[in-house]
């Protein structure tokens, strides 16, 4: 037993000696673990999840695009400015806030707040929201009078809203953001209530003041249609390509290698139906018919996952039966039947371990296919809707304005990751078959 | 004599594979989840009027009546009326199917011909470059995903230098002249058959070098150079003959792999195509339509691979002969 384990840990030591000497076999390790690294330490990449919406405004640039392309110099980031105290109470004297704002003209922005009246005796008074500007100038953005006890009304102010654009005195077509936002400094944010109001004893209340300018730049790739951060969904979707990837190729691999073992060594009646079963499977157009499983069977991940492995054993299959007829044939699989092994024991201790370096390196070869076709069908838009892909990714770049906005920095992400996880995976599994198989040596 | 018996076999398999593809297309299309009637019959209408549209469409028959009568159908081409546009689905995929032939055969076409040079071609020229120029672009057509590099291609030639249509199969309104009519389409085509190409030509261009070097090596090739023959010579009668009939097989086998990629490049350049045409049925829930789509796509690869089998017993003349072929 203590000589068998030792032979196997001399046969693992001497493969990583031999594949530590291949340059390309070791950067396709390195980009592994490095994407290995990005999908396990995810949360701690990115400060978002990949669902969150609102983030800046829609299609924003990168941050970064501020040093390097002049129009961008001066754009802005997301302000978000809540009030500090969760509860004013209004008597006479207006409440304001200060907003410090940096930047070039923002495209919206949007405010909301909580407010209710408290009015024990019927008398008139009002309060009005209002911007001013660094140079004084007053934007009034909202404003209501009331004769007695309101309920809590929850106001939401929009700059596209026509009729904010219409109490502002603008025509359709002007924009209110650019409008108020377009020097910068210090903008104050006030509620002030209409002359006459201390008069009375009637009390306004505001709570969960928030002003929201969604910025036009926005973290390190920028925003998609929703506002949501594109490199959390770049980071994330490593999680969900890694996962499809390496579970479908074991899933296909496992039952390529039982079949064709089984095929392979039995021969016979089995073998002729099996391997025409292949040549069935092989002579059906992929994406097509995963197209159609996939939206009858539902979208789900692992649907995903089963579907891709069940038009991907047949190579495998092909490949280790051809291998199995071989060792069939040699003496020490005659010296085992001889002593009178089961054809499961032959098969399983025998066999197998012969074919496995077969196996792993196409195993290795499969991982690549497998994420691509999981990116085509969900860019497609028949992958699983509830995760971010970056075959999502590129869907809702084609579909949600990439091209119109030139927003290459959408487009050009995605498919880089896929494409160095894919290089990565081909150069391991050519190694591996370098090492392992010199005859498969020159096939991709 | 070899020949015919292996030809009868091959076509014995490829109708068993279509009506393979016929019966799983029976079975999956009553996998739907819920009732498959439940789509085109509205849950307010009276039970006699449920039964009456049931018997309109066949369903109220037991499953192997309904099984028989669908490989009837199918082999009459009657592929049932489409749900959201109430034509027949066959008019619909006539109207579609040559423009899928036209990008289809002339990407394919241009791919595997380029590709195919380029190998010979740098299998004659063996140098640092060429090795890298090839392998290089057979990792490039491995690796990269290809409706990526499409859409790259679409935003470049589409948008930043707009010189290029980004959608369709011809100009609304069509231009005026035959002349012009073709060019239109012509000028549609070149994005489309375009990016498949310089997706597609590498894994082409690898393949046929490696297996043209290792013909090279070969002793004949030796005893050819010793009889003094041209390069040129050495290159087209000798290697590439030997390498042409695993090539041939290649070319034919890479249909299904092709067909799936048309689907993709049809929805990315919106082509008014089968491929189109499928994805658009699934997106609405067009069950006969995506039915009759997928049929026809399983179809044209079944009638490739079956032609693949009849030039490939051509090609090898251990077939045609009939020497020790493995038929």
């Amino acid at each position: 037993m203590n000589k068998y384990q030792l032979r196997v840990e001399t046969g693992v030591m001497s493969f990583w000696k031999r594949y530590k000497g291949k340059p390309l076999g070791m950067i396709g390790l390195i980009i592994v673990i490095i994407y290995v690294f990005i999908a396990i330490f995810a949360p701690f990449l990115t400060p978002y999840s990949p669902k969150q919406i609102l983030l800046a405004d829609r299609i924003a640039a990168p941050l970064w695009f501020r040093y390097v392309i002049p129009k961008y110099n001066n754009a802005p980031q997301t302000v978000t400015i809540g009030f500090d105290s969760p509860l004013y109470e209004i008597k006479d004297m207006p409440v304001s806030h200060i907003i410090e704002y940096n930047y070039s003209a923002p495209k919206t922005f949007s405010l909301t707040f909580d407010c209710w009246v408290n009015a024990p005796f019927h008398s008139e008074a009002g309060f009005e929201c209002l911007i001013k500007t660094p140079e004084g100038r007053e934007y009034s953005l909202w404003g209501k009078s009331y004769s007695s006890d309101s309920d809590k009304q929850v106001v939401r102010i929009d700059s596209r809203d026509l009729g904010l654009k219409q109490r502002l005195g603008l025509t359709i077509f002007e924009d209110p953001a650019s409008k108020i936002f377009s020097s910068r400094g210090d903008y104050s944010l006030i509620f002030r209530p209409n002359p006459g109001f201390g008069d009375t004893s009637t009390r306004l209340y505001i709570s969960n003041v928030k002003l929201h300018i969604p910025g036009l730049v926005h973290g390190i790739l920028g925003t998609d249609h929703m506002g949501s951060d594109l490199w959390t969904q770049l980071v994330y979707g490593t999680r969900i390509s890694l996962v499809i990837g390496l579970s479908a190729a074991v899933i296909s691999v496992a039952v390529g290698t039982a079949i064709g073992i089984i095929c392979g060594y039995l021969g016979g009646v089995i073998d002729e139906f099996i391997m025409r079963a292949v040549d069935v499977f092989l002579a059906i157009p992929v994406l097509p018919i995963l197209i159609i499983l996939g939206a009858i069977l539902g979208k789900s991940i692992w649907n995903i996952v089963i579907l891709v492995s069940a038009f991907a054993w047949m190579n495998t299959a092909r490949l280790v039966r051809s291998q199995t007829l071989s060792l069939r044939e040699r003496i020490f699989i005659e010296a085992a039947k001889a002593s009178g092994g089961s054809d499961i024991y032959i098969m399983s201790t025998h066999i197998l371990p012969n074919v496995l370096p077969l196996v792993f390196a196409s195993m290795v070869l499969l991982i690549p296919t497998a994420i691509l076709t999981e990116a085509s069908l969900s860019f497609l838009g028949f992958g699983d809707p509830r995760v971010a892909t970056w075959g999502r990714m590129l869907h809702n770049a084609r579909g949600f304005g990439a091209f119109t906005t030139l927003a290459w920095w959408w487009l050009v992400p995605p498919g880089l990751a896929i494409t160095f996880l894919s290089l990565a995976f081909v150069f391991i599994g050519n190694t591996i078959n370098e090492i392992f198989n010199p005859k498969y040596r020159e096939r991709l | 004599m070899v020949y015919s018996r292996y030809l009868l076999k091959r076509l014995i398999y490829a109708l068993m594979v279509l009506f393979i593809i016929i019966t799983f297309n029976f079975i999956i299309f009553r996998l739907i989840p819920g009732d498959a009637t439940k789509m085109i019959i509205d849950p307010k209408f009276t039970s006699e009027a449920k039964a009456e549209l049931k018997r309109e469409f066949g369903l109220h028959e037991p499953t192997h009546v309904q099984y028989i009568k669908y490989v009837g159908n199918m082999i009459k081409f009657d592929l049932g009326i489409s749900f959201s546009t109430g034509r027949f689905v066959i008019n619909e995929l006539k109207e579609r199917l040559p423009n899928t032939m036209v990008l289809f055969l002339t990407s394919f076409v241009l791919t595997v011909v380029i590709g195919i040079s380029i190998g010979v071609y740098t299998a004659s020229k063996q140098g640092t470059f060429s090795d890298g120029f090839v392998t290089g672009a057979g990792l490039f057509t491995y690796a990269v995903p290809a409706f990526w590099i499409q859409l790259l291609l679409l935003m470049l030639f589409g948008y930043y230098i707009p010189i290029l249509p980004v959608h369709g199969t011809i100009s609304a309104p069509q231009p005026y002249g035959l002349f012009l009519q073709i060019l239109d389409r012509v000028h549609h085509l070149i994005l489309p058959a375009g990016s498949n190409v310089i997706v597609g030509f590498g894994s082409w261009a690898l393949y046929t070098r490696n297996t043209m070097l290792e013909a090279l090596d070969q002793d004949y090739i030796v005893t050819a150079k010793a009889k003094g023959l041209k390069e040129n010579i050495i290159l087209r009668h000798h290697a590439l003959r030997s390498v042409l009939p695993p090539i041939i097989t290649l070319v034919f086998g890479a249909l299904p792999g092709v067909v799936s990629g048309a689907v993709i490049t049809e929805t990315i350049f919106s082509w008014h195509g089968v491929g189109k045409y499928l994805t658009d049925a699934i997106m609405m829930q067009d069950y006969p339509a995506a039915q009759g789509a997928f049929y026809l796509i399983a179809l044209a690869v079944v009638v490739c691979n079956f032609a693949a089998d009849i030039i490939y017993g051509f090609v090898d003349p251990r077939i045609r002969i009939g020497e020790g072929g493995k038929e």
